[in-house]
């Protein structure tokens, strides 16, 4: 098929009653053809599955975190508890200064401690 | 899980296997629909690399919205629909990208100019078809490319551009026009 042929091909495709699939046939019979590469395939699978084991290692990674962080927060949670208990049956009480352990503290004694008179 | 070989085995089946995970059926999808990805992205692009980029962002693209796949229209068109938004997205982008650098006052750029000069005196049909394709307006391209290349009417090529048929019967005219005046420089 010479160039003018071709182009009379290629301008009867967009005629409004033109036989589009008979155009498309005739194209690829003059070797209008179009193709990726040959391991396209692999290619694609090789991006979509790997990406996919990425994915379910972040999801078991998050999974690990969460179960750690139950662990640190109960562990916490039971460190408080115990110091309380212990706060309770050395000073008598759970007021803020039985915390800071300055309950038995008169204000003097304070003021001689930090002026050292 | 399918026990059939897997070129065989119908359309449906391979989408409900691709959503179990089978990695050999979601394989026969794309080996099944490259070609047709190839016309749309290679018409639209040209032959290079990025192209080869979009036909895979095109098959997962596909993978990741088969869930919502709900057979009402055929494969093949919902392939396409996804092969031509993100051609049309990649053009745009390039356009994008190109006019950071380059001040032109007509928008329609397009991504080759046609140089009497560099024209051989015989041209090979796949030469001519490319020069000719790239050298036209993204918009009217893609009717040309859905026509031309993949074979589609007018009616299909409107389903899978979205577009009402009287809208494709006029760019269709406009892209005949625009067309001949560049076939005529080839």
């Amino acid at each position: 098929m010479n160039t003018s042929e071709i182009k009379k091909l290629i301008m009867s495709s967009l005629r409004e009653d033109a036989n589009t699939r008979e155009v498309s046939r005739r194209m690829e019979e003059e070797g209008i053809s179009y193709n990726f590469s040959e391991k396209f395939g692999d290619k694609v699978l090789d991006k979509l599955f790997s990406a996919g084991l990425t994915v379910k290692r972040e999801v078991e990674f998050v999974k690990y975190m969460n179960f750690a962080f139950y662990r640190i927060a109960l562990t916490g949670v039971a460190a408080i508890v115990i110091l309380l208990i212990s706060i309770f049956l050395m000073q008598g009480s759970l007021s803020f200064n039985s915390f800071l352990g300055i309950s038995d503290n008169y204000d003097e004694s304070i003021v001689c401690l930090l002026t050292g008179n | 899980m399918i026990h059939e070989p897997y070129n065989v085995i119908e359309e449906n089946k391979l989408v409900r296997a691709s959503l179990d995970g089978d990695k050999k059926a979601f394989g026969e999808i794309v080996n099944r629909y490259q070609k047709m990805v190839a016309r749309t992205v290679k018409g639209m692009l040209g032959d290079t690399v990025f192209a080869e980029d979009i036909g895979q962002e095109v098959f997962i693209k596909l993978f990741y919205s088969l869930p919502e796949f709900r057979g009402e229209s055929k494969l093949s068109t919902y392939i396409q629909k996804i092969a031509v938004n993100l051609t049309l997205n990649e053009i745009k982008r390039r356009k994008r990208f190109f006019s950071m650098f380059t001040h032109k006052a007509n928008n329609e750029m397009h991504e080759f100019e046609i140089a009497d000069h560099d024209i051989e005196e015989r041209k090979e049909a796949s030469e001519i078809v490319n020069k000719a394709l790239l050298a036209m307006d993204p918009k009217f391209r893609i009717i040309v490319t859905m026509r031309m290349l993949q074979g589609y009417s007018t009616k299909e090529t409107a389903e899978i551009l979205d577009l009402p048929i009287g809208t494709v019967l006029s760019r269709l005219s406009r892209a005949q026009e625009q067309l001949r005046n560049i076939l005529e420089k080839l």
